[in-house]
């Protein structure tokens, strides 16, 4: 600790370069920080999937519907204990920035497959009786300051759904959900009434297939045997005009994200193409503070400064860098990453994650990588200054 | 016991396929106490024998002990930590740390003792209030002047309550006058602290302030020189 203002004041001798390189690694940091958020977001959706669950989509994509007779042919075989449709909406509220997930449900079967989703009776019963009744989470409720009987609303970016124009809202309940049984429960959705969308545009030679149904939620009564259910499933619809992909919950989450490549791979490269460009920098930095202080580590060294804490000290400046541009990083990502669903095309993305905040472990993990960022960018530099010859050092002056 | 005694020393440097020999067998012994000038021509070696008694280089054959020490025989780290209790060392260009205070440039060699903070910084004051800048503690470098520099320079070399100085060209970068105090600084030194002090010089004038004037040429020592009493090596 005796040589942490010699260490301090040297970070302060080129004020510039050394603001600049903080910044530089600050931003990395804030690029990774936010970028593992967003993954731990994703794979604490997949975590969250009941076992108990499986989906059943379009055999040859999502984005094709089923018709919706197969319901009464899932709901009729063995091991199903109840089948609700759900169809993606995609509507928009406001704007594209406010974008948040919205889904036509069928409302008593669905909220009976997810039970994780408390509404208050009263509440519930009054939106079942409101066709055009829209049940938020509590999250949506808190951010856009819904409160029940309040109208709004939304038109579909997918344009079949658009064909009679936006369709009309009245909040009539606001969910919540046990966050000690379920931790990543979703509260940042809004479902409303599948018949409502269905019977809006059913008809329209325009809709096509998009009157049918978008997946089909089902919950199995034995969740260990909910692969052969599933199996059962896709059996039964093996030779009808539409196949179907029925899988548990927690594989279609991830199947849904693997609609845009392989996210963790691409996130992850992203996050090493840039640590190893600051990593460069820093060196860089690191480099052009010890070739400058040739004279000054000679001078060290003669006073009697062993080669080993000579080294240190560069070392020192180096993990000093790191820890600055580490610590910025994440305190810019935890200011500005629950923000981020407000920036232009990115709620369509981040809106699915209404409560994206930097969590303790992807805080640590950034800021150990900043720190390992600042040590290895050290590392040459530090070991020049060991190895140097206090006479040649000196001549060079 | 001689201070410094350098036996039969040969430091030889390797340049591309050819060998340079720069020192070429010197012997010198340095009484205790002694204020010793070494004077030469650029190039006869005076500079490299004088960063042999320091420690900060290694002969290619011979001794060197410095009080007591036969250096020769040290690893790097203890050579280090030698330098730290044993030696002085005043560069031509003083060499202080520009992010450092006076006072810390000072307070450098004692962070490597076991010293508290506050003992640090009173040794520190005291080294500098010895040179005279006592009220300059808490200048930078760049707001003291080159005469300054160079007593701030000579407080960090003395610090550590070194038994022996060693000093290259301590006024070569000086005006006449910044130069009279340095030299008018060592004196002081070596008359009332008792400090051996050995000194590189091209200046007749700062040679003239030793006991005793050794001159080299050709990594030899001369015989003898002008009537000032030189030795034999």
């Amino acid at each position: 600790m005796k040589y942490l203002p010699y260490v301090l004041k040297h970070l302060r001798r080129n004020w510039i370069r050394t603001a600049s390189t903080v910044a530089g690694m600050a931003v990395c940091i804030f690029l990774i920080c936010t970028l593992q958020t967003v993954l731990a977001a994703i794979n604490a959706g997949m975590e969250a999937a009941d076992p108990a669950r499986l989906v059943t989509r379009h055999g040859v994509s999502m984005i094709f519907n089923m018709p919706i007779a197969y319901k009464a042919r899932i709901q009729g075989m063995p091991g199903v204990e109840r089948v609700a449709v759900a169809n993606w909406f995609g509507g928009i509220y406001r704007d594209m920035k406010d974008f948040f997930p919205n889904m036509a449900v069928e409302s008593e079967d669905y909220f009976t497959i997810f039970p994780e989703y408390r509404i208050p009776p009263d509440q519930f019963q009054a939106y079942l009786h409101d066709m055009r009744g829209a049940v938020i989470g509590r999250e949506l409720a808190t951010k856009y300051g819904f409160k029940i009987g309040d109208t709004f609303q939304m038109e579909s970016m997918i344009p079949p759904y658009r064909v009679k124009g936006p369709l009309q809202f009245v909040v009539r309940a606001i969910y919540d959900a046990d966050t000690a049984q379920h931790p990543n429960a979703n509260l940042g959705i809004m479902f409303f009434h599948f018949k409502y969308l269905y019977e809006t545009i059913h008809g329209d030679p325009r809709v096509g297939t998009y009157a049918g149904a978008g997946t089909f939620n089902i919950r199995v009564s034995n969740p260990n045997q909910a692969t052969n259910v599933a199996r059962a499933i896709d059996a039964n619809f093996e030779n009808s005009d539409v196949q179907t992909k029925t899988e548990t919950e927690s594989a279609f989450i991830a199947g849904f994200m693997a609609l845009i490549g392989n996210l963790a791979a691409l996130l992850n490269g992203i996050g090493l193409a840039v640590a190893f460009t600051i990593l460069l920098v820093t060196a860089n930095t690191m480099s052009m503070a010890v070739r400058e202080r040739r004279t000054e580590i000679a001078v060290l060294k003669t006073l009697g400064f062993s080669s080993a804490l000579v080294m240190s000290l560069v070392l020192a400046e180096a993990l000093a860098l790191g820890i600055l541009g580490g610590g910025f990083g994440v305190l810019l990502a935890e200011a500005l990453v629950s923000n981020l669903a407000n920036l232009p095309f990115m709620g369509l993305v981040l809106g699915n994650f209404p409560g994206l905040s930097v969590s303790p472990t992807v805080a640590a993990l950034t800021f150990t990588i900043a720190v390992a960022l600042g040590i290895g960018a050290g590392l040459v530099p530090a070991a020049g200054a060991y190895r140097s010859r206090i006479t040649d050092m000196l001549r060079q002056a | 016991m001689a201070a410094v005694d350098v036996q039969n020393v040969r430091k030889i440097y390797k340049r591309d396929a050819e060998d340079l020999v720069v020192l070429d067998g010197i012997s010198l012994q340095v009484p205790d106490g002694e204020f010793v000038a070494l004077m030469g021509p650029s190039g006869s070696g005076k500079t490299t024998l004088l960063n042999l008694i320091a420690g900060i280089d290694r002969p290619t054959s011979g001794t060197v002990v410095v009080g007591g020490t036969d250096v020769t025989k040290l690893s790097e780290g203890q050579l280090a930590k030698w330098r730290s209790r044993s030696i002085g060392f005043i560069f031509q260009f003083y060499n202080l740390i520009p992010v450092l205070t006076a006072l810390e440039n000072v307070e450098l060699p004692l962070l490597l003792t076991k010293l508290s903070k506050k003992a640090r910084r009173e040794r520190a004051l005291t080294a500098l209030k010895i040179v005279g800048l006592a009220d300059r503690a808490k200048h930078y470098p760049r707001q003291l002047s080159g005469g300054q520099e160079q007593r701030v320079a000579i407080a960090r070399a003395i610090v550590g309550d070194p038994a022996v100085l060693v000093a290259d060209e301590p006024t070569g970068d000086l005006d006449a006058k910044s130069a009279e105090d340095i030299l008018t600084l060592l004196d002081t030194l070596n008359r009332e602290f008792k400090k051996t002090i050995v000194m590189v010089t091209h200046d007749p004038r700062a040679a003239s302030r030793a006991h005793v004037e050794r001159h080299l040429d050709k990594g030899v020592l001369a015989t003898s020189l002008n009537g000032r009493e030189v030795a034999v090596g």
